[in-house]
């Protein structure tokens, strides 16, 4: 443990792995925002309908929601993908994992940003 | 750190759990493993329940009410923990991936570790008793 360093491994290009590092250290960052924004910022907190789409009509709210959405999608299915790796799968199996995880990635994301932004239109309507 | 140093050690999902190369590396290692895939579950889980949003005051209120039960609470309390060890352990290993304070990394995961019980206790009262 002591002189190690952690690296991209073997079929992880750097740029897959400087996204699932930075990525973790900016989904910290907006959990700690969200957790004092969520429970200090917002009076009482948010435990109705009411009080979730009050909340997302500050538009800084469904912004940071969007890329916190984006951040985490991409750094559990990086993320998970590695865990894949060390497990040696065939170039067929992992090849198909890239493709599983790309739609995965992709309907999240276009799920999520259509729930926060159905969230929004309550607000505006 | 541990990624690249266990990865030829890693084989199969069952040496995550092989006592004999049990060293502080290898719980940070397991650790971090045991807790993504949880909070894996738990993100999909949470973005197709969060539908209900879309479904309108009732829905959502409805739910709200449904995950108030201890049950539902001591699950949340799961991912906290989880989200802790995952987020704090991910801190060291951001910092060791430059190359900083690689030769204190066990201490560092030490303390962090404390940091995350810690932590949990406070969450896991607050949860409880709110």
């Amino acid at each position: 443990m002591i002189e190690t360093r952690s690296a991209p491994k073997n079929g992880e290009g750097a740029w897959l792995w400087m996204i699932k590092i930075f990525g973790g250290v900016l989904i910290v960052v907006i959990l700690i925002i969200h957790l004092i924004v969520n429970h200090f910022i917002a009076e009482g907190g948010l435990l109705t309908y009411a009080d979730v789409v009050r909340y997302y009509s500050n538009p800084i709210i469904p912004i940071m929601e969007i890329s916190f959405l984006i951040l985490v999608v991409s750094h559990s299915l990086i993320g998970l993908r590695s865990i894949i790796l060390d497990l040696k799968p065939a170039r067929s199996l992992l090849t198909a994992v890239n493709w599983i995880f790309a739609v995965v990635g992709v309907v999240s994301i276009v799920y999520g940003i259509w729930l926060v932004m159905s969230i929004v239109s309550q607000g505006s309507a | 750190m541990i990624e690249s140093q266990e990865k030829s050690k890693t084989s199969g999902v069952a040496k995550w759990f092989d006592p004999r190369w049990r060293h502080s590396g290898t719980w940070a290692f397991i650790l971090n493993r045991v807790t993504a895939l949880g909070l894996t579950v738990y993100l999909y889980l949470h973005l197709v329940i969060l539908r209900s949003l879309a479904g309108g005051p009732e829905a959502y209120d409805g739910f709200l009410a449904t995950i108030r039960s201890p049950i539902f609470v001591f699950g949340e309390l799961l991912v906290v923990i989880g989200g802790l060890i995952h987020g704090l352990n991910g801190l060291r290993i951001a910092l060791n991936s430059f190359g900083i304070a690689v030769p204190y990394q066990r201490q560092l995961f030490y303390g962090l570790m404390v940091i995350a019980i810690i932590t949990s206790v406070i969450f896991g009262v607050r949860m409880f008793t709110a």
